[in-house]
């Protein structure tokens, strides 16, 4: 770890832990503890949100979910402190998983409204079940013992600062392992995630039920805290103010979520007190002039765009002056607060800091791979060995496969044999149904009827993801890079299938997620050299030029170890030297044993490299052999040029 | 029996007020794929202005035009303020966020204006109950199914006949393509914002005297409203109608027979589960992804 950052999380804890030793005033205390509680779930929330980018309003039901059971299972069964909070932890991960059922099959405005209701009737239940819950007469219940010995407020904050450094980390290593690459993957492309053997279903859940057990662990706290719980507090408004922490402190950062945490619970102390938010207020309206002068004078900004801030901050500092208590309006102004964070501060304080002092993301361990690991000489997996002979045998048969979208039929009847090692073109027409046929291939799409046979087993009916873990890798016509991972983690992403580690082993860094850890990022390191793209390594794959940004891809199919590797026209929009390095990159492919279907509509490189070429048109496939018996046959011609062409110009 | 079908009554009544916010959610998808989460706050805004102006001595019938011109405003000031800027950063978080936190803001106000108590709003109507196949109904219930029905009509018709209408369908059908062949869109959505407004303050000022008023009214209503459009396909009409009415039904009777505190549950389970097994809705069209 960097050493500045080790000496100040060791100054940072130091300072967490020795707090209550200085400052004796128990309201204080308090304020830090319930600032580390909600750090504890904004640290979850922030999964679900600025991973995967889903929105949960449902979060203060969980919340709720996690201070019931402990006020539950305390009142009425008396339980020690960690069992009840072990099940906290676990029933809130049931509800998480409860809730991601339906956001499966929905994302966006839908999942929120969905995690709403979800929120809403967990409020209900809590206030309804009166015989488990109390009802609205709430649960007290006193600070817990820990080894039967009684914790007084000092000894539990402790405890929480404790569990929270613990969150801090457990977060931390879960978001820099396998798995977070695959929560942000699925943010970043849902289907080449499932593309590239990263199940969107499956990842989507496990985020709901990590994110869900955080927020059980911090509404278990909660309740010891606060000695008493009542349905009021997980409503809406909570909810609202938690995504507010997490936007306002900065998505993908754990500085930001504690921040956050800081901000939502401290503002509305704030509001309290009429006088420190006159200070406060004018001290912003002071801060945002500034900092749009300066914007504006560097030209980052025009000033049309930053009058609305600068008028908006003045006019809540008058504002401040003229009511005489601020606690009535308390809701408008956390409204307000989240207008302007959604439009202005979008990327949290944290990234608004890192960006006006243009610091970079940190590198992490995992991704700053040591020059020890060397990469290895050749990164691509040999693919022949696992069909036994080479002998050219069938590797995929597909038999009469129809793909209908209600009156058109965009695959007709067709059959395609593509033999062992062999680099195989599928060409035709623009509209001939050569992508729906990828589609079709990959699981993306299920035929309406046909036959597809991989290596002997049924595809049909399979999802996309377990198609691509038994060995079918593909690249997209229109590049589906996870845009704000690095061209590491890009490739990494589709190594996710090498790593055998559950979350126990991420959590605790076992030697055995170590090895597998050290091992992708080597062999992540040795696909970016083959395709040419190690010195871009851990730029983002957004910011690659176009052609790069086609090489990744490849890069990317490459690392799922594929027997049969689809590219979807990845010379388009290539310059002719490009091209020219892409066909080595495809002949190299090849001669690892990896068999190729090349869609593509440069002729030149189809006729030079294909083994056989099939053509397609209107859905059918019109003719098929060896390139130049293909380039002769009439049908073709007559596809490609209309009737009344000369033969031999097609291409 | 008697009782049953005075349940069903007013979970007709109840029913079509769904119907008539979730058309709302309709109108904003249909041209922006975006909607307003303070839709229910856009209803409780029409029903405490309605309350003010009636308080004040304006006719019942007279103030609801005011109301309707009030909710359209208020809803173009949402799509200026919350739902534009999202679009234009092509951020599905911004809009979400933003609306949320005006109808937050719209709550505060109000409880701040009209004060935290809930209030009641004189029934324009008699309040004796008619007879109808043995049952009670309220005049009141009736006015509502015929009003929501009215104006849902209405705004078809509009949409359907009037070149205005061509352009809302036009942006709909492909907003790019709309916007190359002249038509405002911005203008459009921000038009379509006001008319979901617009019928969620109606539906505000009708049913306010069926129930009490006050700030809190919108929140439930609007989440039960989105419930409804999801249960009907966000396309279609005639879904919402009838999601409108099992929705209605379903919460009257089980606020009777179970326990008026669960009477919001059947509605968000069934949300819950007609997402998770269709997420089209039982009367929409499945869309077709395409990579």
């Amino acid at each position: 770890m960097n050493r500045n950052l080790l000496a100040l999380s060791v100054a940072g804890i130091a300072a967490l832990l020795l707090f209550p030793v200085v400052v004796q005033n128990p309201y204080y205390l308090h304020l830090l503890e319930t600032i580390a509680i909600y750090a504890i779930l904004l640290f979850g929330l922030d999964i679900v949100v600025g991973y995967t980018g889903q929105v949960s309003l449902g979060h203060a039901g969980l919340f709720g979910i996690g201070a019931y059971t402990a006020g539950v299972l305390v009142t009425k069964l008396a339980t020690p402190l960690l069992v009840t909070l072990i099940a906290s932890v676990g029933v809130t991960a049931v509800f998480g998983a409860v809730l991601a059922l339906p956001a499966l099959r929905v994302s966006g405005p839908y999942l929120a409204m969905v995690t709403l209701a979800f929120g809403t009737i967990i409020q209900i239940l809590i206030n309804e079940m009166t015989f488990l819950t109390e009802g609205p007469m709430g649960i007290k219940l006193n600070k817990p013992a820990l080894f039967g010995i009684q914790l007084d407020e000092r000894e539990f904050y402790w405890l929480v600062a404790l569990l929270m450094v613990l969150s801090l980390i457990v977060v931390h290593r879960v978001l820099r392992s396998h798995l977070g690459r695959a929560f942000e993957a699925l943010r970043g492309s849902p289907i080449a995630s499932d593309c590239m053997g990263v199940s969107v279903y499956r990842y989507k859940v496990y985020a709901f039920v990590i994110s869900a057990g955080f927020a059980g662990l911090a509404g278990a706290l909660y309740s010891f805290s606060e000695q008493y719980i009542s349905p009021n507090t997980y409503n809406f408004e909570l909810t609202v103010l938690f995504l507010l922490g997490i936007i306002m402190g900065g998505r993908k950062s754990r500085i930001g979520a504690m921040l956050g945490a800081s901000i939502i619970v401290l503002l509305p102390k704030l509001l309290d007190d009429i006088e420190m938010f006159r200070y406060v207020s004018v001290a912003l309206s002071v801060a945002v002039l500034i900092s749009a002068i300066v914007a504006v004078r560097r030209g980052k900004a025009t000033l049309a765009q930053m009058a609305v801030p600068v008028v908006g901050s003045m006019a809540l500092a008058a504002l401040s002056f003229r009511l005489e208590t601020m606690t009535d309006w308390r809701l408008s102004i956390f409204g307000v607060i989240t207008l302007f964070v959604v439009y202005y501060l979008q990327d949290g304080i944290v990234g608004f800091v890192r960006q006006a002092l243009n610091l970079q993301r940190p590198q992490l361990p995992d991704e700053k791979v040591d020059a020890a690991v060397r990469a290895p000489a050749d990164a691509v997996a040999t693919a022949a060995a696992a069909g036994g002979d080479a002998d050219r045998t069938e590797l995929l048969l597909a038999q009469g496969v129809l793909m209908q979208f209600g009156g058109l039929k965009a695959l007709n009847n067709v059959d395609l044999v593509v033999r062992r090692g062999t680099i195989h073109g599928l060409i035709g027409p623009n509209g001939s149904g050569k992508s729906t046929m990828m589609n079709v291939l990959t699981g993306i799409y299920v035929p309406t009827a046909g036959a597809i046979s991989f290596g002997g087993h049924s595809l049909v009916g399979r999802t996309s993801s377990g198609i691509a873990r038994s060995g079918i890798a593909r690249t997209f016509q229109n590049v589906q890079l996870f845009g704000e991972m690095t061209a590491l983690q890009n490739v990494q992403v589709g190594l996710h299938h090498s790593f055998a580690s559950n979350l126990f082993d991420v959590a605790v860094h076992t030697p055995r997620y170590c090895r597998e850890r050290d091992a992708a990022a080597a062999r992540a390191l040795g696909l970016l050299q083959f395709v040419g793209l190690r010195d871009l390594a851990f730029e983002e794959a957004r910011n690659l030029p176009y052609g790069k940004q086609r090489l990744l891809e490849i890069a990317r199919a490459l690392a799922l170890d594929p027997q049969l590797l689809l590219l979807d026209e990845p010379a388009a929009g290539l310059t002719a030297p490009d091209i020219k390095e892409l066909i080595s990159i495809i002949r190299k492919i090849r001669d690892h044993g990896i068999t190729v279907i090349l869609i593509e509509h440069h002729m030149d490189v189809v006729m030079s490299m294909c083994d056989t070429v099939s053509v397609l048109d209107f859905g059918q496939k019109i003719a098929e052999g060896v390139p130049a018996q293909v380039q002769a046959d009439e049908k073709v011609i007559e596809a490609y040029l209309g009737g009344q062409a000369v033969a031999g110009a097609a291409c | 029996m008697q009782i049953l079908t005075q349940l069903i009554y007013s979970g007709i009544a109840l029913g079509m007020i769904y119907a008539v916010i979730a058309f709302g959610y309709q109108l904003t998808f249909a041209t922006s794929d975006t909607l307003n989460f303070g839709q229910g706050d856009a209803l409780m805004l029409g029903a405490l202005v309605g309350l003010t102006l009636v308080n004040a001595g304006v006719n019942y019938w007279l103030m609801i035009p005011i109301v309707c011109l009030f909710g359209a405003f208020q809803g173009a000031v949402v799509e200026r303020i919350g739902v534009r800027p999202a679009i234009k950063i092509k951020s599905e978080f911004g809009w979400i966020m933003s609306t949320i936190a005006l109808g937050i803001i719209f709550k505060n106000v109000a409880e701040n204006v009209w004060g935290r108590d809930d209030l009641r709003f004189p029934s324009p109507l008699p309040e004796a109950p008619i007879k109808l196949l043995g049952a009670n109904v309220l005049p009141m219930e009736i006015l509502v199914v015929v009003g929501a029905l009215a104006m849902m009509l209405a705004v078809e018709l509009f949409n359907r006949r009037s070149i205005y209408g061509k352009a809302v369908v036009a942006t709909f059908n492909d907003r790019d393509a709309a916007k190359l062949m002249g038509i405002n869109t911005g203008l459009v959505i921000t038009f379509s914002y006001a008319l979901s407004s617009l019928t969620a303050a109606f539906a505000g000022v009708l049913i306010a005297p069926l129930t009490l008023t006050g700030a809190t009214m919108g929140a439930v209503l609007g989440l039960k409203a989105f419930a409804v459009a999801i249960i009907g396909g966000l396309t279609s009409g005639m879904g919402i109608i009838v999601g409108g009415i099992i929705l209605g039904i379903a919460e009257t009777t089980t606020g009777f027979y179970i326990s008026t505190g669960y009477k919001d549950v059947p509605g968000l389970v069934l949300l819950l589960i007609v997402l998770a097994v269709r997420p089209a809705g039982l009367f929409g069209k499945t869309a077709i992804k395409k990579v």
